[in-house]
This record gives C-alpha cells, structure tokens and sequence, in this order.
C-alpha cells in the first residue's frame, strides 16, 4: 500500500506524455531510483521472509548447539587456550546447559529440551553454527544483524526488500514489524527505519493490543464517525482533485488523491488481517493461543510467553497471506529489570527456559502451518540474534556475551532442510575452521539471492558511497540452497 | 623507489592529457579514465605479454589484494607489492596458474572463492585473466611495484579556486539582480523562457513559508494584496527577516545537517537535557546575523578562539550533536576493544560531520582505505582524528551573561592572591613553632573530627529484641527500579542505651545481598564465618563496580547484644549510583520484623539520609586543651603585624567567597569537551591526547602508525598540516581557521549552495554534502562561484558573509517570484526544472505542517527557547528510558509550541513527524525525502494531535463568528489564507452543518492546497 504510493511507481503505472518526462526527472532527481529492481536479477525462489529476532542475545549452546564437552567438563576451570576479553566477567568454570539435549527428525539434530516444540520441524531447517559478529555491545551488534552496519543510518533488510520489490499488496504495508509488547529491543525502531531510502520502505510496526494497532488507523474521537468519515473523504476527494486540475503536470497531486482512497482501504483491511476469531480450534491450540482469558504470575513463565508470542505468529501468517512481504518479529524488550529478554548475564534457566518455550511454540506453528498450505515453499524464515553466549560461567548460572561464535537457521524459500552448515569448536567459542566462518552479509546476501537479487546490484547512492545491505562483503551460500 | 623505467613516466603523461581533455569533455568518469588508458596503452605495452600486466593486472591487484597483501601487513604471509616478492617466494608459478597459490585462492572451486577475504569476490572475467597473465608466463616488468590505489587528481570543480566571474550583462527589465542575469542566461542558451511572476497572494504565501515556516495570516495577506508601494515586496521580506521566527525556521535545516538530538541514540537511548543551549545558540546566532565564519569558528574551536564568550562554548555543541555510544563509554572501559571502537566511531562521527557539514566533502570514506574517488587519503583521514583526539561530548558550563563571567573570574584572583598572603604567613609561623607546633596541630586536626559529631533524632532501624543471639533476621531496602550501583554503604547506629553507643546492635555475623528485581540473590558481602569486630561508626563499604541492582537485603546471622537480649539494628544504608547519588534515600524498607518506636526507631529511618557521626565527649575536653595550648604557642610565636594581615586576608577571602557564591552557577551545555564529571568508564581527558592510529581496513586490532594532525591538502596556498606538538585546543583552532580561509574552495560554495537548495528545493549542486566525484556537478558553476565570493567578501548586493542579505537577495530576484505553473513547452526540455523556467512547488515540512496547525487554531504559543517540550510520556528513566508517543495527551499545552523546540528522541523519532519525512538524528540529512504514503493520510486524519487541534480550531472560529457560513469563511482564510469560493463555502458549510464543524476543521487540515506552497 505505501509503496504503490510512491511517485516512482505511480508514475510507472502511466505512459508516454509528460507522466514519462516527469518520471525521467524524478529519477534523475531521486538517487534512489538507479537501486530499484525493475526486472529481478535471476528467478526467485521465495516471496517472503519472516525474520524473528531475539533481543538481548540468545544462548546457542542451550538452544541450538550440542556441546557435549560441556557436559563433560561441567564446573571445571575453563581454558580457551588463548586470551579472552570478556565484555564483563564471565569467564568462570565451564557451564553445561541447565537443559537436556534430544535428537530429532530423519536428520537426528541434536535440539535442548525448551525448543523441543521444533523437533518436527528440524528435516525443514538449515542450522548454520558459525555466525561471528563484530562486537560485544548489544546496540552495534543489533544493528549490524538488522542492517548489515554496526552503526545508526542504515535500513534494515526489510527496507531494502521493500524497496528492491515494491509491494504484493495495496491495503497493507509492505514491510511489517511486530515488536515485543513489552518494549523494544536495543535501537527501538531504528532497526526497521528506512534511512536513506523513501520512507515507503520503513517498517509498520503494529501493536496488536492497542487500540490503534497502527499508528493512527481509526481517529479516536467522539465527534468521529463513520458517515462523517465517508462524506469527509468524498469532499477532501472532490476540492484535492480540482487543486490538482488547476495544476496539470504535477503528479505528486494526483498520487496524494489516491493515497487517502488506500487510506481508507487499509483502514478496513488491517483490523481484518489482524481478527483471530474466524482462527479454528485447532490452529488457535497449535499457536498456543487456547486457553482464552487466562492469567499469568507476576515472574516470567512459559504460558504467558508461548500466548504472546503465538500471537504474533498468527499474525505474522495472516499478515503473509495478504501479501505482506517481510515481517518482523522481536523477542525480548531492552536491557533492564526483571529480565525480559535474552541477556541472561545471571540466569540463563531462568530467563532462557520460558522465552525460548514462547518462541519455540509459536515458531513450531507458523512453520508447520505455512508447511500445510504450501506457503513455507516460497517463505524464507530466518531466526537470529545479536550474538552468543559464553560457554563459561558468569556468575554462578549466568553466561555472557559471545560474539566471537553464534547460531542461525533458516527454513523454506528454497533452503535446503535437515541441514547443518557450519560448526563451532567443542566448547561453542568459537568456529570450528576460523579461516572460514559465516557473517550476516553472507545471511543477507543469500536471502536477497533467493528472493531474485543479486546483492551487489541492488545498491543507492549516499553521500558519495553506492550503499548496499551487504556494503563491501557477502558470499551467497550455495550450499544451503535447494 | 616505484617504477624506475619509462612507464611510469608515460603513465603519467597520458593521464595528463586525458585529465585536461576531459576537463573540456565534460564530467570525468573514473572507470572512463581507466577504459581509455587501458585502450591508448595497450598497443605500446604489446612488446611485454599479451596480457597487459600494468594495464590491466597491477590495477586489479592493487584495488583488490594489495590493501593486505603488502610488506607491512603481509597477511598470510605474503606481499604482492614487488614480482621477487610474489613469484620469487612462489605465490605465483610463471606458466602453471594452477599450481599457483594466488590463482588457487581467488578461483571458486566447490564453494566461496577465499580470497578476497571478507569482500566481494573477483568476477570470472578477472580470475580468467589473472590466469592467462600466469599461463602466459606472469611477466611483471622489472623494478615494478605495485602502489595501493589512490586518487591523487585535484582537476575536479569543486577544488579550483573560487574567482569572482564577470557578470552577464542583459539588458532586460526582468533582470533585477545578478542572480537572474546568470539564470537568464542559462535559460536563453537552452532556448527556455521564463515564467511569469507569480501572483501576490501566491507570494507572500510563499515567501512568509520559506523564511519563517509558518503562514501569513489574513490580514496580512489582505495588506500585502492591497499595498500600492511599489517597493511592497521588498518591505514584506525585510520583515520576515526581523522576525525572530526566521531562526527558528533556519536554525531547523542547520540542526538537520548536523544530527542534533535530545537523546545519545544507541542502545539505551539516554537523555541529554542540556542539548538544548546549542539549538537556542543556532537559532540566535541566525537571528543576529552571525557573520559566517564566527559561526564556523564557533562551533569547532570557539572556547579557544574566543574565550570568555559563552557563545564559544555553546557552539561547540555543534560537535557534540550526533549520536553516542553509552555502553561502550560508560560500561565498557577504554582499555577493552569495544572501548576503543566506540571512540574510533565517535571520532569519525566528528570528523565525517566537520566536513560533510563545512566542506561538502565525503571524508568517512577513507576511514578503511584510500577514498575510492576523491583525493583523500586515509592517513590524512586519520590525522583529521587526530585533531579530535582528546575531546568527548559531556556536558561543560557556561555562562549567559559574560559579565558574571569576569566577576567570577575575578573574584577568583582576589581569593588565589590571599590564599597566597595566608600560606606565607602560615609557612613563616611554622618555621617559628618548630616541631611542637605541628604535633599540635596534627592532635587538634585528629579531635576534631571527633567532635564533628552529630546525630538525629532519627536513630534508624532496630528489630525486635530475641534471648538468643543466633536467631537471624533481615532487614531491606527495595530500590523500585534498577539501579547502576557503584557502592552500598552501611552505618551503625548511635544510642547511648545500655552505655553502648557507637555501633548499636550491629550485627556480628551477617551478610549483604543483592538481586536485579527478581529471582535468587546475589551475596556480595559474605561475614557469616567469622564474628566482625564493631566497626562503631564507621561506614561499611561495599564495592559493586556499576552492577545493576534492584533490592539491597542485610542477614544478620548472629544478633549483636544490648541488655539482657540480642537485637539487629542499623543507622543507614545507601546506594551509590554511577555518579555517587544515593539511589535509596526515601525507598520503602522491609524487614522480618521491626519495634516500630518512632521517632528514634522505625524502618523508613533505614533510608532517611541520617545516620550518626562520631562523637567523643573526652575528645572535646583534650581539644580545647590542645587548644589552649596551641594559642599560648601563638601568642610566643605571632607578632601584632602578622595578626593584623591575617585577619585582613581571611576577611578579604572570606567576602570575595561568599560573593562567589552568590553569583549564578554556570549553566550546562551538552558540547564538546575535555574536563567533565566521570561517569563510570567515562573520564574526561582533561586535555591529554588519546594516541591515534591509521587503521588498517578500519579495524582497531589492526594499527599502523601513529596519525600525524592535520586536515587535508587542497592547494590554493592552503597550509593543512598541523604540528604534531600542539595541543588539542590548538589543533581545532587550526582546523577552524583552515575552514574559514578565504582560500578554501569548499567552504563558501557548500554554504551558498546549501541556502540556494533551501529556498528552490534543489542545489545548484544537487548533492549538497558531496561536491566529489560521486555527487553532482554544479547546473550554474559561474553562479555559484559569484555568489560564493559576494557572500565571502561582500560586494554591490551583500555585506560581507550575511546570511540575511544573501536570503534577501535571493527571495528578491525574479527567479524565485516566478510562477510554479508547469505546464507548458519548457517542461519538454527541462522537466525536472534544473534550470529554474519556473518556481518549485513545494510540500510542507513536516515543523511547518505541525507548526500551521498549531498556528492556524490559535494554540500556538510562541515562547521561544529552553528545554524541549516532551511529546511522548517518559518512563522508566533510570535504565533505558521509555518513550511512549501512544500515551501522551496532546491537550497538554507546553507542546503546543514550534516543533524546532520539541524534544528529539534519536532512537524512537516522533511518528507522525517521521511519517511526515522529517529529519533522522542518526544521520546527516542535507535534503529532506518528500513522500507520499497512505500512512500520511492517516496521520493527518486520524492523530490524536490532528483531532485535539480539530477541536480547537472549530471553537477559535466558533467564539470570533456566530453563523455556520462565518465560521466555514474565516476558518478558510485561515488555512488557505485566500477566501472561499462560492462552491466551496456552499460544500463546506453544508458538511459542517450535518458533522460539526470539528470534522470539517480536521478535513480542511487534509487539503492540498494546504499542504502545498505553489
């Protein structure tokens, strides 16, 4: 819907005349027009991309990352053979995870007991286990995992998406963002901003608990109404459209006619594509959303996180359905107190052990139930976070910041499944072959290759730089693809 | 020495004569350089190989590999910068590519080629090359060597001389000044005409938007319309230009180019509630009509160029406005890598906003490697950090009034010059007491801290008394939120109860405790084991180190004795914070139990800032002895004359400190700075300068050598190298001077160019921060040129270096009073407008469509300056703060003013200014996008901001008329500032009359003509 609006794309929709001049001069006028994919660089094989994002770092090694040396050597002194610089001080015993490790599916991935909820789903799934990240420091390494830069001004993956393919839909936003209810993670929405590119290409976030899920949907007035709304756009439609006649040649005014009549349009489409109350039983328990007016306790538990981030799954396939093309969704809030997030500095069990249920649950549906209707075939799901955790101990049940090695996966949208690609060294350090590890670039540039992008091309000039999502980097890993 | 034979020299000679062909040709490309060099070379390099390896091969490996690759890094242990180095060590095998290592590392293979490491890798075209040149025998020409790529071409617009050109002479009426001579020309050379001039109502519209940023109101329209003075128009700008709104439309496109924001931005995202003075120097300084290189001058050495001037001081905010790493200052020490990428980053925050912002220069891009298009170095880059290399953004005082200044300043002295007088009479007494008076003095000084004694009312804590000792109980303290705590100290109490004093029922063996809100408790004091001896009045200190905390919790295990029972009391806990502010003053206490006996006894006294201090009876007694005999020494030592001047000084000291006092603290600016209050991590430098390092691909683990201070050399005579023996003020100095030389090539045409782009809405270089090779060329150089210099030196139109008399000249010439009508035959030549046949058409910004709003239903109020107004509710402070734009009212009146003062969250921007495209902080926005989305629709619809306001206009006209169709007229001319036309007024008041006059109120503010200035 927002991307329709551009003048850009408003303009292309016209032929010949002076619409094409003026096309011509807003091209030349707007630097961004030389990145935009006019005609996609090789066939795509995926759509969409759901990107789930666990604010505060989540813990490889008690999640994804067997590590039965840590098992092992639980509680001795640990040694990594060579100096390491702890960005607080948790470089105490060895830590075996404080929960089991099972194998799943065909493939036998080795999965700990909070994200058993995936077992079904690991034969559809790419692990990759030797992410490295450049920082230590939450902000940086959040950013440089949702734009590719470790510093502000940049647009996340989403924005460049949005912006390379335009929208599949006119009544939604093409890049949606649902973040954690309570709070936002480090950078807050800078990491979906669209930077220097339009503003058509930042993302929508939605707060599915308010009373306008997005930002001023519905006026929430008493002199409001429906019939004042209607007659009120029909009179703004008539005296806007005589402005623009007065001044033939300037499409900004005919666009702007037109963007209040998809205004209107959204404003019944979006409360719809957010109603679960047409979900069936089956679905609303396969999200964990069946137990309707329960209450939580006060301490963070695995029921409230399974309900809330369910919810957001559910959305994010309805939102897919109607031709949203990249939702984001956020685990955890900032950094402060009681944790509600993934830095688990003093207590990886508590913290970890119901947010990782939360995610695991939901995820779970949202695969199988894409899986089910065929739209896992051409949707990406990719889950990341800032960095790792240590494999020693902090404190005496906590773990801290691992940037040197951490985990990723990635599912449908022509990823291969039951795949490993990657591995970190016995204690989960660092990888396994440092000479060769994976870094975001490489995530991102792959993603764009498989939505039909060839990374290098798609790129905006700034301030004198040609800026791309992958910025000098980025290898396409063949291996993951099917 | 490189290239000792003859190719060196042809190399250069070639690109000689292309340079200065292409001079004429037009806009030099660089790949079109190499393309053509690549072509003329090739027949003479024929004789060495069939592939040209200086052509061809020594580019792609010097752009490629040699940035690593080279004698001093040698990574992996190979140079590819001379051929004894590269095929002699066996890298590359003459005739086998595929036994050779280099060819091996940049094929694919199976899967990644691995080399180049970390960048994209060589396309098949390259790799099949490189092949070709092994296979055919890799002839590398003798003394060759390789040089890492650099541009070192000065023939570029934008670095030539600034010369004042001749203006064109045209003998038209339409030419009122040079500036229409010069857009005249252009136009008659592209066979363009003008536009008619645009009518007066479309003018002062115009006009009154573009210098102040909000619209004219109906009486003023009415008289400008009316105004039979020939010269009306000229009065109405000079007008504009004296009102004090005109900084505050201006100050907001400067704050724009600079990133200014209320908060750091980063992870946390916390406040600066001092940045303000810097956005209130802006607006003043524009107000006043700062000559231009003050104001340069100001904001990048004014505490050094002009001391005593609080202007100095507030300008340097300038540096300290973009964004800031919290973490990484304040919790990461400087000492661990994070530290120090956090200080590279925030230096080249500096740096990359000097330049881009003075000198329309792309500097950043040579923070990895040698700029890829203009003739920037990344040594030189480095050594502009260097000139930045001991400041950091805190807050620093200043002072409003530079009168108190120099009264401070002075009343400093007269206490400096007694203190003096006191200390030689005090060292001349000492000689004379000998030995025995300083023992004296050492035993009074000793007593009296004794005696220093004092104790409330309020005793503290006491639990209810036990018959054994080895019951355990708890008292503790919940902080409400997290708190950063460096240090927990406990007091003892004082009670004379039982003779027991000092140290009351403080325990024996007890424990502190600590979580962060929740979950297990942490011990961070362990004295379980062993009995503690009473430490009476003398605090516990308890080191946390900046951990966050949020509940404090005191286990006594073994009770202290009283009478005959035991009992756990305590005078006082505190929490230091990061600053040393105790965080658990008036924080509820709980404990297992408690005697509850107020006033001496309760639990809120646990935290009521009281605790008791020593008190020694005895001591009292020995001091006035000791004193006794101190004055008797005195006596036998001090003459009458030695009292007299001591009294006299004292006296002097003590009326020049008490007025000291009295004078008004130095207010806070968020600036740069070098002496500051630490904050965790973060210390100030206190001038010293940090050891910059030119890093390799900008990686901080990886340092060459150290930065040598300087800026970058531009010629024209310009000195740019600084002495590595200055000081940090002097280099900034230096720095300030360099940018605001008349020589300087850049200064004076990006500022020019930069005001020229905010009056037509596009530059006369369209890329305003980027007068390289990868920004634009100038559409009217000579133009450009001959504003630059009449702003520069002044001249026949303007004084010299006036931003009020360049706005003036501008906004009076015929080109900006034309039409912005497009439809006609012109548009078929220059659709886009470049060469100005016709006035831009113009959105509002997002201030001016908030600020006409505001305007228009008679909300605003105009108080200028301060503090921003807040336009999301604040909460959860103390750690990361929470900005909730949902819960704020927008009834709240201290926001019904200019958004230039509103309060700017860097990472959490307002949303319906960010719908609107207003500027983002992270980022050096010289040209604002203008969208279009269905999400503006929806703002300007549906925001509680446009509802509450709805409102407010409805009852602004409703109380000045009675009838519909009065109220419909006024509320019209209002927002339009034009009266209504039959049909409008008939559709309009028609609708007002069926859904009020709220909603016709809130559709008028959606109108296009609104939003639109013509």
């Amino acid at each position: 819907m927002k991307r329709i609006l551009d003048r850009r794309d408003f303009l292309r929709g016209t032929s010949g005349g002076f619409g094409s001049l003026a096309l011509a001069m807003m091209l030349q006028e707007d630097a961004c027009a030389d990145g935009a994919v006019k005609v996609l660089h090789h066939p795509p094989k995926a759509k969409r991309v759901v990107q789930l994002f666990m604010g505060g770092a989540a813990s490889h090694i008690d999640l994804w990352d067997h590590k039965p040396m840590l098992e092992k050597h639980h509680g001795e002194k640990s040694d990594f053979g060579e100096h390491v610089e702890a960005f607080q001080n948790g470089l105490g015993p060895w830590m075996k995870s404080p929960f089991s490790f099972q194998p799943y599916g065909q493939s036998g991935k080795m999965l700990s007991d909070v994200v058993a909820p995936l077992g079904d789903c690991v034969d559809d799934m790419t692990f990759i286990h030797n992410l490295v990240g450049k920082t230590g420091v939450h902000s940086q390494a959040t950013y440089l995992q949702a734009t590719g830069f470790q510093r502000p001004g940049f647009p996340g993956m989403g924005s460049w998406v949005s912006y390379a393919l335009g929208s599949i839909n006119e009544n939604l936003p093409t890049f949606v963002v649902l973040p954690d209810h309570r709070g936002f993670a480090s950078n807050g929405p800078k990491n979906w901003g669209s930077a220097f590119l339009p503003a058509s290409s930042q993302g929508t976030a939605i707060f599915p608990q308010r009373s306008n899920p997005i930002e001023d949907l519905t006026p929430q007035a008493d002199f409001a109404t429906a019939e004042g709304d209607r007659a009120g756009l029909k009179l703004l439609s008539k005296f806007n459209q005589q402005f623009q006649r007065e001044r033939p040649g300037d499409s900004r005014l005919e666009a702007r006619v037109r963007s209040y009549e998809l205004a209107a349009k959204m404003q019944l489409s979006a409360p719809e594509a957010l109603d679960l109350s047409g979900e069936p039983a089956h679905i609303m328990k396969l999200y964990g959303l069946d137990r309707a007016g329960a209450t939580y306790p006060d301490t963070i538990n695995a029921a409230e996180e399974e309900e809330y981030f369910g919810r957001k799954c559910l959305i994010a396939r309805r939102l897919l359905e109607r031709g949203v093309r990249f939702v984001q969704i956020w685990s955890g809030n900032d950094n402060s107190f009681p944790r509600r997030n993934w830095d688990s500095h003093e207590d990886i069990e508590r913290d970890h052990g119901p947010l990782a249920r939360g995610m695991a649950v939901g995820t779970a549906a949202l695969l199988k139930d894409l899986k089910q209707s065929g739209m896992l075939d051409d949707t990406i799901v990719l889950w990341t976070t800032e960095f790792g955790r240590m494999p020693s101990t902090q404190g005496s049940k906590g773990r801290d910041h691992n940037p040197y090695v951490f985990t990723n996966w990635l599912a449908g949208g022509g990823i291969k499944g039951g795949v490993t690609h990657g591995e970190s060294d016995q204690w989960g350090y660092k990888p396994l072959d440092r000479s060769s590890p994976t870094q975001v670039y490489d995530i991102h540039a792959t993603i764009l290759h498989l939505m039909g992008i060839n990374h290098k091309q798609l790129s905006v000039r700034h301030d004198g730089i040609d800026r791309r999502l992958t910025d000098v980097h980025g290898h396409v890993i063949r291996e993951i693809i099917a | 020495m490189r290239r000792t034979n003859g190719i060196r020299v042809c190399r250069d000679e070639l690109q000689f004569l292309f340079v200065n062909l292409l001079s004429f040709v037009g806009r030099p490309q660089r790949l079109m350089i190499a393309g053509v060099l690549v072509l003329l070379l090739t027949p003479m390099l024929k004789s060495f190989a069939d592939v040209d390896f200086v052509g061809e091969i020594a580019p792609l490996l010097e752009r490629r590999c040699l940035s690593c690759h080279n004698e001093q890094d040698q990574k992996g242990g190979f140079s590819l910068r001379t051929a004894e180095t590269a095929i002699e060590d066996g890298y590359v095998v003459p005739g086998d590519s595929v036994a050779s290592h280099l060819f091996e590392v940049i094929s694919p293979g199976a899967g990644k080629a691995r080399m180049p490491k970390n960048s994209d890798p060589l396309d098949t075209e390259q790799i099949k090359l490189i092949g070709k040149w092994i296979d055919e025998g890799a002839k590398w020409p003798a003394n060759f060597e390789l040089a890492e790529s650099r541009i070192s071409d000065f023939s570029w617009w934008s670095y030539q001389a600034i010369r004042r050109p001749v203006v064109p002479k045209l003998r038209k009426d339409w030419v009122r000044n040079p500036i229409d001579a010069y857009i005249l020309t252009k136009l008659n050379e592209k066979g363009l005409t003008v536009s008619d001039q645009a009518d007066r109502r479309t003018l002062i519209r115009r006009v009154t938007y573009d210098l102040i940023g909000l619209p004219p109101t109906p009486q003023q329209v009415q008289e400008f319309v009316d105004d039979s003075d020939p010269q009306a128009y000229e009065h109405l700008v000079d007008r504009l230009l004296e009102s004090n709104h005109y900084g505050e439309r201006w100050a907001r496109h400067w704050l724009d180019v600079v990133k200014y924001a209320d908060t750091c931005g980063y992870d946390k995202d916390k406040l600066r509630p001092n940045a303000w003075p810097y956005r209130d120097y802006v607006i003043r300084s524009l107000n006043e009509d700062k000559p231009f290189s003050r104001f340069v001058q100001e904001q990048i050495a004014g505490d050094v160029l002009f001391p005593g001037d609080p202007d100095g001081i507030l300008g340097l905010g300038f540096i300290a406005a973009g964004p800031w790493d919290f973490i990484g200052h304040v919790e990461v020490p400087e000492s661990k890598l994070d530290g120090k990428v956090a200080r590279n980053l925030d230096r080249d925050d500096m740096v990359s906003g000097a330049l881009n912002t003075f000198c329309s220069i792309t500097v950043q891009c040579a923070r990895c490697h040698n700029h890829k298009f203009d003739p920037i170095t990344q040594d030189e880059y480095y050594g502009l950090q260097a000139i930045f290399a001991a400041v950091d953004r805190a807050e620093r005082p200043y002072d409003l009034d530079p009168d108190i200044d120099k009264r401070r300043k002075a009343l400093k002295v007269v206490i400096a010059e007694q203190q003096k007088k006191l200390d030689t009479i005090a060292s001349e007494v000492e000689q004379a007491g000998g030995a025995k008076l300083s023992e004296l003095r050492k035993e009074i000084k000793g007593l009296e801290v004794r005696v220093s004694f004092k104790k409330s009312a309020e005793f503290g804590y006491h639990s209810s008394t036990v018959k054994r000792d080895d019951s355990q109980k708890w008292v503790e303290v919940d902080l409400k939120d997290s708190v950063d705590a460096s240090q927990i100290v406990l007091h003892a109490c004082h009670d004379e109860f039982g003779g027991i004093g000092a140290g009351f029922g403080f325990p024996v063996r007890f424990q502190v405790a600590v979580d962060g809100e929740e979950g297990e408790m942490t011990i961070v004091y362990d004295r379980l084991q062993e009995d503690v001896v009473n430490p009476g009045l003398e605090p516990i200190v308890i080191d946390l180190g900046g951990r966050q905390i949020r509940r404090v919790r005191v286990t006594a295990t073994k009770l202290a004795h009283r009478k005959n029972d035991y009992i756990f009391a305590l005078g006082e806990l505190r929490v230091l914070d990061l600053e040393g502010k105790n965080q658990a003053k008036g924080k509820p206490v709980t404990s297992l139990d408690s005697i509850e006996a107020p006033v001496r006894w309760t639990r809120r006294n646990l935290t009521d800032g009281e605790w008791p201090h020593y008190q020694d009876p005895d001591a009292a007694k020995t001091l006035e002895v000791a004193k006794r005999d101190l004055a008797k020494l005195n006596r036998e030592i001090e003459t009458p004359q030695r009292r007299a001047e001591r009294d006299a000084a004292t006296r002097k000291m003590t009326a020049a400190r008490s007025d000291l006092a009295k004078l008004p603290n130095g207010k806070m600016v968020y600036a740069a700075a070098t002496h500051f209050k630490s904050q965790g991590n973060f210390h100030p430098t206190e001038g010293k300068l940090r050891p910059v390092h030119v890093l390799h691909r900008g990686e901080i683990s990886q340092q060459r050598g150290f930065a040598s201070p300087g800026m970058l050399p531009l010629g024209q005579g310009l000195s740019w190298k600084i002495d590595t023996a200055t000081t940090e003020g002097e280099r900034r100095a230096t720095l300030a001077h360099w940018l605001t030389d008349e020589r300087h090539p850049l200064v004076w045409r990006s500022i020019v160019n930069r005001m020229w782009q905010y009056h037509f809405g596009r530059g006369i270089v369209a890329t305003p921060n980027d007068f390289g090779r990868m920004g634009a060329a100038p559409t009217h150089p000579e133009l450009l040129d001959w504003l630059a210099v009449e702003f520069r030196d002044g001249g026949d139109w303007l004084q010299s270096q006036s931003m009020k008399d360049l706005h003036r000249l501008i906004v009076t010439s015929s080109v900006y009073r034309q039409s912005s009508a497009g439809e006609n035959s012109n548009a078929l030549v220059d659709g886009s407008n470049q060469y100005l046949w016709r006035m831009a058409r113009r959105r509002l910004e997002a201030e001016e469509i908030r600020d006409s709003i505001l305007h228009v239903s008679g909300a605003m109020d105009h108080t200028m300056g301060g503090p921003g107004f807040y336009l999301f509710k604040l909460e959860r402070t103390t750690h990361s703060p929470h900005y909730e734009y949902h819960k704020f009212d927008p009834h709240d009146s201290k926001s019904h003013r200019r958004s230039i003062y509103r309060f700017i969250v860097r990472s959490q921007p307002d949303p319906w200014m960010t719908t609107l495209d207003c500027a983002d902080s992270s980022q050096s926005t010289p040209k604002r996008n203008e969208t279009l989305t269905s999400l503006q629709a929806l703002s300007l619809l549906n925001s509680r901001f446009n509802l509450v306001m709805a409102e407010k206009f409805a009852a602004r006209v409703a109380n000045e008329h009675d009838s519909v169709q009065q109220q419909v007229y006024q509320a019209v001319r209002l927002v339009l500032q034009r009266d209504p036309s039959d049909s409008e007024l008939k559709a309009f008041s028609a609708y007002a009359r069926e859904h009020g006059m709220n909603n016709l109120c809130r559709f008028l503010f959606n109108l296009s003509e609104f939003i639109y200035i013509d």
